[in-house]
């Protein structure tokens, strides 16, 4: 029991080196870690309602008031931005859940069982590759009426086939590794050959997928608002919350910071998240003059 | 190398195919009829047999496989019928969108190409401190939106210094902000591919020899690296341009540039499906002919292909 304890403060120990090391890796956790904190804030501290109208206060600056000032309704941008948290991070994360239901089923079989089979799914996958990204999922977008989910639906249409190529990459360099062969030549089932042997090879090099594609994916998301044509008035999402602001960003410019801070940050905090965790990954050095 | 040539294009063939069958079949399979809503909103309750009568008159009756084969017909003879908003023929309002779309991605794709070498060669090139500090810049640049950046880029530039003007005539000074916006990212985020090749090509032996050998830096990186990654990093700048292209829709809409991207979201907010159709055609076609031709410098380009060339 003891030595368990002390193992696992190790483990703690050593965690702690590495985020000492990796400063861009750290940098990106906590960003991520003080989104989910002030998201679940309203639990504990009462915001001003965030579609609650005071059009006497149009466009006021920050104040005691409002800490971030009012938008154009006279709405608070603080308690907006916070709402926002859900919406947008929200429509990301489950946006790349979709896009590695789909993805890693994709690559694993196209991986594993090659030959004619892959061949087929790859050159399916190449066929909405050939698109450019946002531009199919705009196409999506047209064909299904502008919402907030045909916005998911549409990046996430676009988005999963770059994925399922990156994971059939993965499986083809883990499934080549000798224990892998070893474990097919003793009669394996695909199936444990994929969940013993081949998912634990593919989750560190995954992690750095899903974490820098969240990323993208929040930008496609956030731009998609911002072009009127994903989350739609009044909800509160970071780029709707610009496109709103945009006839009056020269009279208020907190309207302009704080969603397009928000975004950037969000997104920075995933990509220092999937940079960190590659360089982690990554050990080769280079000769030097 | 002909032969790999032929090969390469065959093999683009049934991608192709299958892109008309996307293209076609994402607003084909679309719920909602365009025909009901249009009349809707003109303000008419059109009866069953006005409606039969204007599906006809549309094609819109007949079955999948037959409205596709119609389509492509028609679509290779560039004819994408009429646009159910304006009335005027699609291939028209592509045409008269299409040559601002196409400066403002090409400038972009130049000004990408620019950034991403000066930032990748700068990192190669410079000490620890700095490298990381273009690593650091590197993410944030990668990481601001691109629609956020185009407003700061105007709030500073056009009403703090008024160097610019925000509704211009499409001269070669109003694309200088656009370009900017487009291609600072993407020339960012390829930056960091330029610096990664350079860095893996300068992991292997060949490097170390020249090194040893005594050769200078700069030799070694013009001619023993830069051909071995000059194709992958062409293959790396032609899929920037699929970024280009869907980003241009946001720059364009900010700027007031009178693109492709105006159309579509107005053909969007009207669910104006022959135009979405030619739209999402021809950037496709776009992106498919600049990723061929990058393919083809790929071939061109590798030694190895070249030396089995010549000696054939």
């Amino acid at each position: 029991m003891n030595n368990l304890s002390a193992k696992k403060l190790n483990s703690v120990y050593q965690f702690i080196l590495i985020l000492k090391k990796h400063s861009g890796l750290s940098i990106g956790i906590f960003i991520l870690f003080a989104f989910a904190f002030i998201s679940l804030s309203p639990l504990f501290i009462t915001y001003i309602e965030p579609n609650k109208m005071d059009l006497l206060a149009r466009l006021s600056p920050p104040s005691n008031e409002h800490i971030l000032g009012t938008d154009h309704l006279g709405r608070d941008v603080l308690s907006r931005f916070v709402a926002a948290i859900p919406v947008s991070l929200g429509a990301a994360l489950f946006a790349m859940m979709v896009i590695l239901a789909i993805a890693l089923p994709w690559g694993l079989v196209a991986g594993i069982i090659g030959g004619r089979v892959d061949a087929i799914m790859m050159r399916m996958a190449d066929i909405i590759m050939a698109f450019p990204t946002l531009i199919f999922a705009l196409a999506i977008i047209g064909f299904m009426g502008a919402s907030l989910e045909a916005s998911i639906i549409g990046v996430a249409a676009a988005w999963w086939p770059s994925n399922a190529r990156m994971i059939r990459a993965l499986v083809l360099a883990a499934k080549e590794r000798e224990f892998v062969r070893a474990a097919r030549l003793a009669g394996a089932s695909h199936l444990r050959i994929i969940f013993r042997h081949i998912m634990p090879q593919i989750l560190p090099p995954l992690t750095v997928i899903i974490s820098l594609e969240t990323a993208s994916v929040l930008l496609a998301l956030s731009s998609l608002s911002f072009l009127g044509i994903g989350a739609q008035p009044p909800t509160p999402e970071w780029g709707a919350m610009l496109n709103e602001a945009r006839p009056f960003f020269t009279q208020a410019l907190h309207m302009l910071l704080v969603p397009g801070l928000a975004v950037t940050l969000a997104v920075l905090g995933l990509n220092l998240v999937g940079e960190g965790l590659r360089h982690i990954l990554d050990q080769r050095e280079p000769y030097k003059w | 190398m002909i032969k790999y040539l032929l090969i390469r294009m065959a093999s683009a063939l049934p991608t192709l195919l299958g892109m008309t069958i996307v293209a076609f079949a994402i607003v084909s399979l679309a719920p909602g009829d365009p025909i009901e809503q249009e009349l809707r909103a003109m303000g008419i309750v059109p009866t069953v047999e006005d409606l039969n009568a204007l599906r006809a008159k549309y094609g819109l009756d007949k079955p999948f496989i037959y409205r596709y084969l119609d389509w492509m017909s028609r679509a290779v003879q560039f004819d994408f019928g009429t646009s159910i908003a304006t009335g005027r023929t699609v291939i028209n309002e592509i045409s008269l969108h299409f040559p601002a779309t196409f400066t403002l991605a090409i400038s972009a794709l130049f000004g990408t190409i620019l950034i991403s070498l000066t930032l990748g060669i700068a990192a190669v090139a410079s000490n620890q401190n700095t490298a990381s500090f273009l690593r650091a810049l590197t993410v944030v640049l990668v990481s601001i939106p691109s629609f956020w950046l185009a407003l700061i880029l105007i709030y500073i530039f056009v009403f703090y210094f008024g160097w610019a003007r925000l509704v211009g005539d499409g001269s070669l000074r109003d694309l200088v902000l656009p370009v900017i916006t487009l291609s600072l990212g993407s020339g960012a985020a390829l930056g960091r591919v330029v610096y990664e090749r350079i860095r893996a090509e300068m992991c292997e032996d060949y490097v170390r020899l020249a090194i040893a050998k005594g050769v200078s830096p700069a030799k070694i990186l013009l001619r023993h690296i830069t051909p071995r990654i000059i194709g992958p990093l062409a293959t790396a700048w032609t899929n920037a341009l699929g970024g280009l292209l869907g980003g241009a829709v946001i720059v364009e809409s900010i700027f007031g540039w009178p693109g492709l991207g105006q159309l579509i979201l107005q053909a969007i907010s009207q669910r104006d499906f022959p135009i979405i159709q030619a739209y999402l055609v021809f950037m496709g076609l776009g992106f498919f002919i600049t990723s061929l031709i990058a393919d083809i410098i790929v071939i061109i380009t590798d030694p190895q292909l070249r030396r089995k060339n010549s000696h054939e």
